[in-house]
């Protein structure tokens, strides 16, 4: 026996659960501007709305229509949720699609009305309209919740049941519902009654199935959804913890029962979720990423001391709980000469503790062509790739040529005063000028406001310094020095 | 087979005299680190001397350290990763055109001498990185005690930029010199002529390794 939990019109349920009430004129699109419909609401369909249409012409079908967008992601963590709750109800349940799931019972304790009021009873807090229902096949039992919520049907009683409901039951095409009903056949009843062979010859080898489905008749396999590995260790009830010390002897020890779990598993965590909560009932969720998974203790240490440095609670901890995320087969790769490599991982460490310390910034530079020295080059932060960092520790693909080239140092703009002799600098801040190159002339953002038009010079001063100053309007400006 | 012995005493010995005579005291156990320079390696006796603090000293404005900060780091970023510590100040395009692969380069950027110091903490912490550069900034003696120990640790040089203050130029193993000697300018006028480059003269005035006072002269162009 299978027990069908189904949601009508899930997208939309999950979109207006909370905001709208039944009553409301309701539309589903992919999106805000320029969307198209994805569900209508009772209502709307009843005013015209219909799936497929843009969002303009289902809001001039239905007038005043409110439209919703889908949040994908967060519909397919309520339906993983809804599953996860009904794994109470049976160790094997088959995710068909969202809003779909079938449930197989043979060996559950109680009968068939039990198992439909525990379905209820366990799906009750996500506030969305579940029918459940019994059957001898996943077709049957599906077509159980069209019947009502609640529907018991018995191999037997499965063609008498299906006989009434409509085509649609099916999931047909619309071209070919239509085709069905110039034939006169509007019910499943009515295709059952049909001949077999010329029905399949006429409609194709999908027919088959069809007319199968009809009789009540459905091969499809029962599919177990895989059980998501979830390894996590939880410290609470345990006193509080008010030193750090105390703390990091905590996480130690539930960071050893996670990796011997993720060990056990054949599994290495790329990523770590650290949840603590404070006497004052503060909860604080701390992420913390590996450069390569690892179920190495030391390492998911290391990497939490860094992630844990500079970080301040308001009360004593009084709970942690430690979440392997991002599982991964077990291995990672390592070389062979390790000395002249560096280990990724201690990378990782580096940059979060660098990233705990306040005042500082860790960056790597880009150099791309520009007009402006300052825009010649970005900063970008170095952020930790899944397997590998951004820092290339590979060998490198070609020979870098360099050569010995003078360095100008960036120096905070200020405003210097210039004496010129002819239309060349004869003396800046009061030094004369020994040599003098220049002016060259950059002219950048000339089609834009922020328009900036300046002459640089590169001056020797007689105290041995070498400046880089430009003009900008009537004023001089010192940009950097060479050293 | 006494005199063979005496032979292959006497042959070491010589070696030992030779390597003396060419400023060598002490042979480096590691591979000491290039400056980037073949001049300066040559009066450091090799180069920079791995798992210790150097300094490049020079007067603020022109004395050519970061030419020579900017050697080092290309020459260490082609085999490894390297890390600059700095006040901002630095110039990747300029970095990039001395032959520094910037995709190996941490530049972390800090205001004050504790950051800078902490900073350079975790880096050679990290044993990752085979040069970590930071300005001669000044704190206290105990704390270059501990990154001398780290970059020993560590097996990586620290080179500081800077005028080292007496605590630095204690825990220093190499400290060097620097100052522009001569300025080049190309032929021309106005727009025409540019800096050409400029002369960079460096004594070697403490060296734990080899004896001091060796002076190299770089062309930077």
């Amino acid at each position: 026996m299978l027990l069908c939990i189904h949601v009508p019109a899930f997208r939309l349920a999950v979109a207006r659960r909370g905001i709208a009430s039944s009553d409301e004129v309701i539309i589903l699109a992919d999106k805000a501007d320029r969307g198209r419909v994805l569900e209508a609401g009772g209502r709307a369909h009843a005013l015209g709305a219909r799936r497929g249409q843009t969002v303009l012409q289902a809001c001039a079908a239905a007038g005043g229509a409110r439209v919703l967008v889908h949040d994908a992601s967060y519909a397919h963590t309520v339906w993983e949720d809804m599953l996860d709750e009904l794994d109470a109800l049976s160790p094997l349940v088959d995710d068909a699609a969202e809003g779909t799931a079938y449930l197989e019972m043979r060996g559950c304790d109680g009968t068939a009305s039990d198992w439909i009021v525990r379905a209820h009873t366990l799906l009750t807090r996500f506030d969305l309209p579940v029918h459940a229902a019994a059957g001898p096949n996943k077709f049957t039992a599906r077509a159980a919740t069209y019947v009502r919520d609640g529907c018991i049907c018995t191999a037997e009683e499965a063609a008498p049941l299906l006989a009434p409901l409509p085509l649609e039951v099916l999931d047909l095409e619309p071209p070919i519902v239509e085709r069905l009903h110039l034939l006169g056949v509007a019910t499943l009843g009515e295709l059952a009654r049909l001949p077999h062979g010329p029905f399949v010859r006429r409609f194709g080898a999908r027919a088959a199935g069809w007319h199968e489905c009809a009789r009540g008749i459905d091969p499809t396999p029962f599919r177990p959804r895989p059980y998501t590995l979830q390894i996590e260790a939880v410290a609470f009830g345990e006193g509080s913890a008010a030193q750090e010390e105390q703390v990091y002897f905590a996480l130690r020890v539930l960071a050893e029962r996670i990796c011997g779990d993720l060990s056990r598993a054949g599994k290495a965590a790329a990523l770590l979720r650290t949840t603590f909560e404070c006497e004052n009932g503060d909860l604080r969720e701390l992420d913390a990423g590996f450069a390569q998974a690892t179920a190495d203790p030391r390492v998911v240490l290391d990497i939490l001391r860094a992630k844990l440095e500079g970080l301040i609670f308001g009360a004593p901890v009084t709970g942690l709980k430690l979440q392997a995320l991002r599982l991964q087969e077990c291995g990672t790769f390592t070389t062979l000469f390790s000395g002249t490599q560096p280990d990724p991982q201690m990378l990782a460490v580096a940059f979060e503790r660098l990233q705990a310390v306040k005042d500082i910034q860790a960056q790597q530079a880009h150099v791309r062509p520009a007009h402006l020295l300052e825009s010649r080059f970005t900063m970008s932060h170095p952020e930790m790739g899944h397997a590998n960092v951004t820092l290339s520790s590979a060998p490198l693909a070609r020979v870098v040529e360099g050569r010995h080239s003078t360095q100008l140092r960036m120096l905070p703009v200020r405003e210097v005063a210039v004496r010129l002799r002819g239309n060349t600098p004869a003396s800046v801040d009061a030094r004369s000028v020994v040599n003098c190159a220049g002016p060259w002339r950059v002219d950048d953002g000339w089609f834009e406001s922020d328009r900036v038009a300046r002459d640089e010079y590169d001056v020797l001063l007689d105290g041995g310094l070498l400046w880089r100053v430009y003009k900008q309007g009537e004023k001089w400006y010192l940009r950097g020095a060479y050293d | 087979m006494v005199s063979a012995a005496v032979a292959d005493t006497f042959a070491s010995l010589k070696a030992g005299l030779d390597a003396r005579a060419a400023g060598r005291i002490v042979d480096s156990g590691g591979k000491p680190v290039s400056s980037g320079f073949a001049e300066l390696d040559r009066a450091l006796a090799g180069g920079f001397i791995r798992g210790s603090i150097a300094t490049l000293e020079g007067g603020a404005g022109c004395s050519g350290r970061t030419a020579i900060l900017a050697a080092a780091l290309a020459s260490a970023t082609r085999c490894g990763l390297a890390a600059a510590i700095h006040d901002g100040t630095l110039y990747p395009p300029d970095l990039e055109r001395a032959g520094v692969v910037l995709d190996r380069l941490l530049l972390v950027c800090a205001n004050s001498p504790i950051a800078s110091a902490r900073c350079a903490d975790i880096l050679l912490r990290s044993r990752v990185f085979s040069l970590v550069t930071l300005p001669a900034v000044h704190v206290r003696g105990t704390v270059w005690s501990r990154l001398g120990a780290l970059a020993k640790k560590s097996d990586a040089l620290l080179l500081t930029l800077g005028q080292a203050s007496t605590e630095l130029g204690y825990f220093a193993s190499t400290r060097v010199r620097c100052a522009i000697d001569r300025i080049f300018w190309t032929e021309g006028n106005g727009v025409l002529r540019e800096l050409a480059g400029y002369e960079i003269c460096t004594q070697v005035f403490k060296h734990r390794r080899s004896a001091p006072g060796a002076v190299a002269r770089l062309r930077i162009a």
